[in-house]
């Protein structure tokens, strides 16, 4: 009896080897324990309010705004990869497509809890649908994301229901099958709302005209960085995949994905990484030049403040961005693992830095000439709960790989993604 | 019939299709946004009409014209009145918050007796007991009013001593009394008549004296004009408030005054700028100039410019009697825009500095400041509204709050003319309360009750006939028909202004006073009496930088 | 007829006392709260000091009073607000904040460049007893929204009902004081209906001493400032001053 309570064998995949079930739960512990604390810390900033915080009526955005914005560019990969595949046609990368969808989804669902707990008023949440106001970033963030959450549910579920144990139901199989016609759909439609969402979140700031380090003139009723955003976020999605797909190759000490949809991924990131970096250095001159003094703002002004000094304008562009686009694209490196990774991570810092800059950096300098530059050291409760999203993604990461068919791997039963 | 597992889920599946077009998740919804902004635990301001009364603020004894909002019974909002002469419609920051200082955590509701609980009637026999035993001291905050007259004649009764805790606007006119024999009580400055004030780091825009009094005279005649109309010269240490404002500011060292105003003596008689008389400074230009860190130079081409612009005045924020000399030497003792005389009043107060010794009890009223410690090893009774911590009495007796007792309100401190007003207790304590005068007069009635006192000071004033009652329209005395009627317009809260008082004012300055330890008044909130400040002044020294930490609890 | 409320304050006459801030709070049932700070606090107006940033004798200080500036133009905070619960009153100029629409997002607290905005950290609070001292008639703002200055507009509400009382289409113009320029000691705030060209503040605001902070971000903010120092003046054309230091809160 014992020995049935502790194997979870029905649940795995024929012909799949997943470690023991002792052993998974003996990985899943931590993390549970860091969920657990950081379920804690939220409970605590929902029920005392946010002064559980150190965010202030200056540093309004605090760490908050920088893990949604960090975690939903990381995230793009899945609709870029379902983009790719569904729309482009790119079938190579099928292999990778469920791994993307769940690391989207992990990354979306985690950015909306996370705003939940943020907000002063979560049970109000809904009055952005009730009354919105269309001239708003936000009110654009709010739909897309939330769409958009739906919509990777919706693409997660047919991946659920790969598991054997679900497919047992009869009526699951049907309703997975209706579900596989609509994924291409699905994923058009997410990638459109994704692009908006990604640009959102970048217009989100660049339009903060009482911010003049961050506004930006842009195109039509969008900032530069509206596009940017867009870019940057399907630059360093295809980076954050290889880096997720390379760690979980590492622990679990298994191959998962040829070589070839590395090198593949390396180079549509690293293609895109190039014109994000020259599209951003324009757009970097173009405020340098032009919308910052026509605001009255001399712009070195803002960089005087350490440790926002010019360096971190050079790490930004160039150390995280050209340096690691030349990386991801000459096959010299791309097909060296070590440099890959690196590459991958220093992409992926590279959006981090630029989303920090955006949000941290913007509130840290002063507006008015007798403002003072602040400083914000987050709070155990931010940080706890930043780290449960991190636990959380792990947790549902871990289960997802036990369970379903994360990789279209050499076993040939697991590449049919599109549903046959 | 047989319901399958895929019914149930088909049913479910219905189920939750046709919720959704029923009312019942909306108005779920719409309950549960209207909860989030009636949770039951936020307070809720009072309903129902809103009542205006006019009264006099009693924290300090200035006295201010109160506009009150009350609602419920309670005071819900203070302004100021434009119409009262003497406070001009200002208040100061802490009089906009103080009605809420009824409810203050450290309100003081129980007697104790030394930290433990007691009740009133074991303080009456205690102090009846020590009272029978010995001497007593009896310390008033305000002199001068009804209360006032049932502290003294206990005292005097009893033979005790009745001893004044003076403000530092009080203070800073007491060497006039030495040398004219004149009442420091009976003194002001003619501040409405002056051009040129040399302010010897008097906070004379930052709380000093009557809130609505140097601030709107300084808006009116100063206040962004290129030819201002009042010269202020402010000698401060650090750029005060007062000095940020003032039209010239002198950079001085600290505790340096007194020998600037020697410096400014010397520098004026040897310019010949004032007529010789008097006692001249031992020190000389160049001793002050090393003293203040000025140049020599400096001070004389000072003394040209001050006297450039007469009447001019020179103020102090406290004691300081070389100062005081300065104002002599300028002639502006007893003269138009100088120090004048307020009333032909004779009768001088002892002051409570110093120690009290060979006493059985000290009695200290409510209207003393909680900062003041009887230097005695006497029992204490003292009465306060609230607990300032830190406990300066054997026995802490509960006064009433912020108008919860019915007072008079006489003469502001330094102000140049008598005034009277009223104030109605328009809040009524939820506990017992004595004053330190009803106290008194249960353990001996014939001290007379601030009733009957103030009574008989109404018939008095209305006798007299003179100066213009300030209420809704401005009387003249003569036009008042009836001891009723003026004592009606003062409980609606208006105030009485007397006239100029004609009686003479000389000062005889034998020799340059020795120098004294410099005082300062320092911080705005010294004047002010009561042991905590309204939470709402958070906003000025927790919440916002503008001021620093204060001196007393919050 | 529609107004445009404005100030111009006179800096010139500002003694840095406070009493605005006080009476302000006083009268919008504002909480004093023990835990707030001065990052944390509910300032619908704050006095901040500023220097000419010299020491010794040459330093010049000046108080300035910030509110919500009542942007006219693309007012920034009307615009991000995800739910509308911000509004520019179209009769009176007056940007309105609804705090029961509010979700507390802080979004329009990011885009205002005065740092205007408050948001109520904690739940509302006032030792036992105390709420008896609530101005009636204004609601207190409940935990996790943002608030801000509206111009004491349940004055402008009680102006209306008494002139509706009395039969006049126009409310007498000395009924509607907000708190802070009535408490003013020195009148250094002046109120007034900018729209009205014969109004003195409407006059007072074109005058050469007249300048708004951040004019140049072209939102037109309805509170002006006035000083007859240049140094004052230049608040409005400097950038952000260079001040390297850190301060910690």
């Amino acid at each position: 009896m014992a020995s049935r309570v502790l194997t979870d064998s029905r649940w795995i995949a024929r012909g799949e080897s997943r470690t023991s079930f002792s052993r998974f739960l003996l990985w899943l512990a931590p993390w549970t324990a860091l969920l657990l604390v950081g379920i804690y810390a939220a409970f605590l900033c929902l029920y005392h309010g946010l002064n559980q915080t150190n965010m202030d009526n200056r540093f309004a955005f605090g760490l908050w705004i920088f893990l949604d914005l960090g975690i939903i560019a990381l995230g793009a990969g899945a609709f870029f990869t379902g983009f790719l595949v569904y729309i482009l046609k790119r079938v190579e990368l099928k292999p990778i497509l469920n791994t993307a969808v769940v690391v989207g989804f992990i990354c979306y669902s985690g950015a909306v809890a996370i705003l939940m707990i943020d907000v002063g008023q979560p049970l109000r949440a809904w009055f952005t649908f009730w009354h919105p106001n269309t001239h708003s970033m936000l009110t654009e963030v709010t739909f897309c994301i939330s769409c958009y959450l739906l919509v990777l549910c919706l693409e997660y579920i047919p991946i659920l229901l790969r598991n054997p144990q679900l497919r047992r139901l009869p009526s699951f199989l049907v309703f997975d099958h209706q579900l596989h016609r609509l994924i291409p759909v699905l994923a058009a439609v997410g990638a459109m709302l994704s692009f908006f969402h990604q640009g959102s979140l970048g217009g989100l700031y660049g339009v903060l005209r009482g911010r003049p380090f961050a506004f930006r003139s842009g195109i039509l009723i969008w900032p530069s960085t509206f596009f940017l955003f867009i870019l940057s976020a399907i630059a360093s999605g295809p980076s954050f995949l290889m880096l997720v797909t390379a760690a979980v190759e590492k622990i679990t000490g298994r191959k998962l994905v040829a070589n070839e949809i590395f090198r593949r991924l390396a180079l549509i990131s690293g293609v895109l990484l190039g014109i994000y970096v020259a599209a951003k250095s324009i757009d970097t001159l173009i405020w340098l030049n032009i919308t910052s003094p026509s605001e009255g703002f001399a712009p070195w002004q803002f960089y005087i403040h350490k440790p926002f000094g010019t360096p971190i304008l050079f790490a930004e562009i160039v150390l995280f961005g050209l340096l690691p686009a030349f990386l991801l694209t000459f096959r010299a490196t791309a097909s060296r693992r070590g440099w890959l990774l690196c590459a991958a991570a220093m992409a992926c810092a590279g959006v981090l830095l630029n989303r920090f800059v955006l949000t941290v950096q913007t509130l840290a300098l002063p507006t008015l000439p007798f403002d003072d530059f602040l400083q914000y050291t987050p709070s155990w409760q931010e940080v706890a709960s930043f780290a449960g999203v991190i636990a959380y993604g792990v947790i549902v990461y871990s289960l997802s790989y036990r369970y379903l068919p994360m990789f279209g791997s050499s076993k040939g039963e697991h590449a049919d993604v599109s549903g046959n | 019939m047989k319901v399958t597992r895929r019914d149930l889920l088909v049913w479910s599946a219905g189920a939750a299709a046709g919720l959704v077009v029923t009312p019942v998740p909306w108005k779920i919804l719409d309950d549960v946004s209207i909860w989030s902004q009636n949770w039951p635990w936020i307070p809720q301001p009072a309903k129902g009409p809103v009542e205006v009364k006019q009264s006099a603020c009693t924290l300090c004894p200035n006295g201010c014209g109160l506009r009150v909002r009350m609602a419920g019974g309670c005071p819900v909002g203070l302004s100021g009145v434009n119409t009262n002469p003497v406070s001009r419609g200002a208040l100061c920051p802490l009089g906009f918050g103080a009605h809420q200082l009824n409810w203050h955590p450290r309100r003081l509701r129980n007697v104790k007796h030394r930290g433990n609980i007691s009740s009133w009637s074991e303080a009456s026999a205690a102090f009846a007991k020590a009272a029978r035993e010995g001497p007593i001291v009896i310390v008033d905050g305000h002199p001068g009013r009804s209360a006032s007259s049932v502290l003294e004649n206990f005292a005097e009764k009893w033979g005790g001593g009745y001893r004044v805790a003076m403000g530092p606007e009080t203070r800073s006119l007491a060497p006039y009394e030495l040398w004219s024999g004149v009442p420091a009580t009976s003194l002001g400055y003619d501040l409405e008549n002056t051009q040129t004030i040399v302010s010897f780091g008097a906070p004379l825009l930052d709380g000093w004296g009557i809130p609505g009094r140097f601030p709107r005279l300084w808006a009116e005649r100063a206040a962004s004009m290129n030819d201002p109309q009042l010269r202020i010269v402010q000698a401060d240490p650090s750029l005060s408030r007062t000095a940020a404002r003032a039209w010239q500011w002198l950079q001085v060292r600290e505790g340096s005054e007194s020998a600037l105003a020697a410096g400014l003596v010397r520098a004026l008689l040897e310019q010949n700028l004032v007529p010789a008389h008097g006692a001249i400074p031992l020190a000389t230009i160049s001793e002050a100039a090393n003293e203040t860190g000025l140049s020599a130079d400096r001070i004389r081409e000072l003394a040209r410019t001050i006297v450039a612009k007469p009447p001019v005045l020179a103020v102090s924020p406290d004691f300081n009697p070389a100062v005081a000399a300065l104002n002599v030497v300028l002639g502006a003792v007893g003269a138009r825009g100088g120090i004048v005389r307020s009333s032909d009043r004779t009768k001088k107060y002892s002051s409570v500095a110093g120690a009290i010794s060979n006493v059985r009890a000290v009695v200290i009223d409510s209207s003393v400041p909680w900062d003041f410690a009887a230097k005695s090893d006497a029992e204490v009774f003292r009465f306060a509204a609230w607990d300032g911590g830190s406990s300066k009495g054997d026995w802490l007796l509960p006064a009433p709050g912020f108008l919860e007792e019915s007072t008079d309100i006489s003469t502001p401190p330094a102000y140049p003319v008598e005034t009277y007003a009223v104030a109605a207790n328009l809040a009524k304590p939820t506990f017992e309360v004595q004053t330190a005068a009803r106290f008194l007069a249960n353990l001996d009635a014939s001290a007379g009750t601030p009733e009957t006192i103030l009574h008989s000071r109404c018939e008095q004033l209305f006798r007299s006939r003179s100066g213009t009652l300030y209420g809704q329209t401005i009387t003249p005395m003569t036009e008042i028909a009836s001891t009723q009627e003026l004592e009606k317009h003062l409980w609606d809260g208006a105030v009485w202004v007397g006239e100029r008082c004609s009686a003479k004012l000389a000062c005889e300055l034998k020799e340059w006073p020795s120098a004294s330890p410099s005082s300062r008044a320092g911080n705005w909130t010294q004047p002010w009496l009561a042991p905590v400040l309204p939470p709402l002044a958070s906003k000025l020294y927790i919440e916002s930088n503008l001021r620093g930490t204060p001196g007393r609890t919050v | 007829m529609s107004a445009r409320y404005g100030m111009v304050i006179d800096l010139d006459r500002c003694i840095g006392c406070g009493s605005c801030m006080v009476a302000c709070a006083a009268e919008n049932n504002v909480p004093a709260l023990q835990q707030a700070t001065v990052r944390t606090g509910l300032t619908p107006i704050v006095v901040r000091t500023v220097s000419n940033g010299q020491e010794g004798a040459a330093r010049r200080e000046t108080f300035i009073p910030i509110m919500c500036m009542h942007c006219e133009h693309d007012t920034p905070c009307v615009k991000v607000c995800p739910q509308q619960a911000v509004e520019v009153d179209r009769a009176t100029g007056i940007v309105m904040q609804m705090p029961q629409r509010c979700l507390g997002c802080r979004y329009c607290m990011t885009a205002c460049p005065y740092h205007a905005r408050y948001f109520n950290w904690w739940d509302p609070a006032w030792p036992a007893g105390m709420e008896k001292s609530l101005n009636p008639g204004i609601a207190v703002r409940m935990r996790g929204v943002v608030e801000k200055c509206n111009l004491c507009h349940a004055r402008l509400h009680t102006a209306k009902e008494k002139a509706a009382a009395a039969a006049k289409r126009e409310i007498d113009p000395t009924d509607y004081v907000p708190a802070c320029v009535e408490a003013c000691p020195t009148s250094a705030i002046h109120f007034g209906n900018l729209a009205d060209a014969n109004d003195p503040v409407a006059k007072e605001s074109r005058s050469p001493e007249a300048f708004r902070l951040l004019a140049r971000l072209g939102t037109e903010p309805k509170v002006y400032y006035k000083s007859k120092e240049a140094w004052v003046r230049d608040l409005a054309e400097t950038n952000s001053a260079p001040r390297p230091e850190v301060k910690h809160g």
